[in-house]
């Protein structure tokens, strides 16, 4: 599995793809920055970055649709597929990668907090951001699972990014419809870690979903095997 | 050894192979013979495990393929068809790449990439991206993959496809001292390629097993009739008259007439008769002078011709 991760980082910083994805973040957080925090003044951190971590449902696209859709369309899965690798290794490999380059981006934009500080004069709400970075981790875990599946369904990366941008998206609208959908949203689920602590319930809702579309995959994946 | 056991791939009622079966020993090489879409490289694709068969059974090296897919895997290197590689990485990482994942030590890994540049003589691209590279090079680093990790079987769908007539014997004589110690599979369009590489052939038509010998056997199968080529200038048009005067001789027909007057003919003698002595003979008596005279040799190319056209008449008879 770890020549996978290693492999699939490299090539995110091989290709424009993963600067692209750390690129608009972070432009679009200096943006919010900007306007949430600078103009007004204000030294809260975790609303920040509640903000910036929605913005994944547009962008974490970026770094999934072509997980297993490019590898499908290059004739290269047929590498993968034939190493002595699992199925299991290969999409744990891949999950783990794109989680790697959000890891690289919420440590690039602690920045942000760093500059909170030096204003603030020490450290401020230190529970609040400690609990807002594993929310996001937790979310983009969810995100990249659900798009990789996607990315799993197609050997066209474009439709399997669009198709993710536009199913992440109708989960923000989910709850509207009605209050069961609301543990099946995930950034109905995020909203909690903003308050500076860990909510339980909605931690195991977000690992839920990451597992669940990992199997998926899984399940797909070897499914394909037996019908090509 | 591979074994394959009754195998039937059935892509939802097009039967791409139908019920193969067949053996191969350690240490052979084996040439893959068939008509575009005649099922081979979904045979291929079956053995490596890249997809499973709808029913049988394969082993590789005694593991079975969809059971023990782990180990049997390890046991094999596959070069696809359509040489499929990571654009973005260098020759030299791509080989490194696929020497992890078919878990080479870091420790040897280093020493391993080295040897398999050197192997297929890709050294002075190592270091620029795939991307880059014209395609007997991709061929290259592609067969560069699958040799890695020195697994004993190797698969190779099409090996010498774009590459020139010098990269073409360098990677023949590669396959061949490869076969010394793996078992080698490799599919080709070029037949003379594998009647000088391959001891055993497999040909296989619309999914069917169709022949499996040594490339001799195949050829002797047609080499029935007994077949002359004669090119002669013949000015007073006297070839007919005499052939037929010949007792062994059963069919006469003229080919090409040559740009210089001479023409070609093909005799066909009767069976365990060489009658080129008398030939030479009754031709210099009657004006008629000889510029060529040869044995007309069954290649495995009329073998393969042959036998597929009987395959598909068969087929046909067997639809009525």
């Amino acid at each position: 599995m770890w020549a996978i991760i290693k492999k699939e980082v490299k090539t995110y910083f091989l290709s424009p793809l993963g600067y692209v994805f750390i690129g608009a973040f972070l432009f679009v957080s200096s943006i919010f920055f900007y306007l949430f925090s600078h103009s007004i003044g204000s030294v809260e951190f975790a609303n920040l970055f509640f903000y910036t971590a929605e913005l994944l449902t547009f962008t974490i696209a970026l770094l999934t649709m072509g997980m297993f859709a490019g590898e499908r369309k290059n004739g290269t899965e047929v590498l993968l597929f034939t190493s002595s690798r699992s199925i299991t290794s290969i999409v744990i490999g891949k999950f783990i990668a794109a989680l790697v380059v959000i890891a690289i981006t919420e440590i690039i934009s602690l920045i942000y907090y760093v500059i909170i500080c030096c204003f603030a004069g020490g450290l401020t709400n230190v529970p609040e951001t400690i609990a807002v970075l594993i929310g996001t981790i937790l979310l983009a875990m969810s995100y990249i699972s659900f798009g990789g599946f996607i990315s799993s369904l197609t050997d066209n990366q474009i439709i399997a990014g669009i198709l993710t941008i536009i199913l992440l998206l109708a989960t923000w609208f989910l709850p509207n419809i009605s209050p069961v959908f609301m543990m099946l949203a995930p950034t109905t689920l995020f909203e909690r870690f903003t308050t500076g602590v860990i909510p339980v319930a909605d931690t195991i809702g977000l690992l839920s979903q990451t597992l669940l579309f990992t199997l998926l995959t899984i399940t797909v994946l070897q499914r394909k095997k037996n019908l090509k | 050894m591979i074994k394959v056991e009754k195998v039937t791939k059935d892509y939802g009622g097009h039967v791409a192979v139908n019920d193969i079966s067949f053996e191969i020993k350690d240490g052979e090489i084996v040439g893959f013979l068939g008509p575009n879409g005649a099922g081979k490289t979904s045979t291929m694709n079956m053995i490596t495990g890249f997809i499973e068969a709808t029913s049988g059974k394969i082993e590789v090296n005694g593991y079975d393929i969809s059971k023990k897919s782990k180990k049997a895997k390890r046991e094999i290197g596959y070069m696809p068809e359509t040489t499929p590689l990571y654009n973005e990485l260098t020759p030299k990482e791509f080989i490194n790449y696929m020497a992890e994942l078919k878990g080479v030590g870091k420790k040897e890994r280093k020493e391993e990439v080295e040897r398999i540049l050197k192997a297929v003589n890709i050294e002075d691209v190592q270091n620029k991206l795939i991307r880059n590279l014209s395609r007997g090079y991709r061929q290259r680093v592609s067969l560069a993959g699958a040799l890695v990790g020195n697994p004993k079987v190797l698969i190779l769908d099409e090996p010498t496809v774009g590459l020139d007539p010098k990269q073409v014997i360098q990677i023949r004589n590669l396959i061949k001292s490869l076969g010394k110690d793996h078992t080698v599979i490799l599919s080709s369009h070029i037949l003379s390629e594998i009647s000088q590489i391959c001891e055993k052939v497999i040909i296989i038509n619309k999914g069917n097993l169709v022949a499996i010998d040594t490339p001799e056997n195949l050829e002797n199968k047609v080499k029935s009739e007994n077949v002359l080529l004669v090119t002669v200038e013949d000015p007073d048009e006297k070839i007919e008259e005499i052939v037929k005067t010949m007792n062994n001789v059963k069919t006469l027909k003229q080919i090409k007439e040559l740009p210089d007057g001479t023409k070609e003919y093909s005799i066909v003698a009767k069976e365990n008769k060489d009658i080129r002595k008398e030939i030479f003979e009754v031709f210099a008596k009657n004006g008629i002078t000889i510029f060529e005279l040869k044995k007309s040799e069954a290649t495995l190319e009329e073998a393969f011709i042959s036998l597929i056209d009987k395959q598909n008449e068969n087929k046909k008879g067997g639809d009525k």
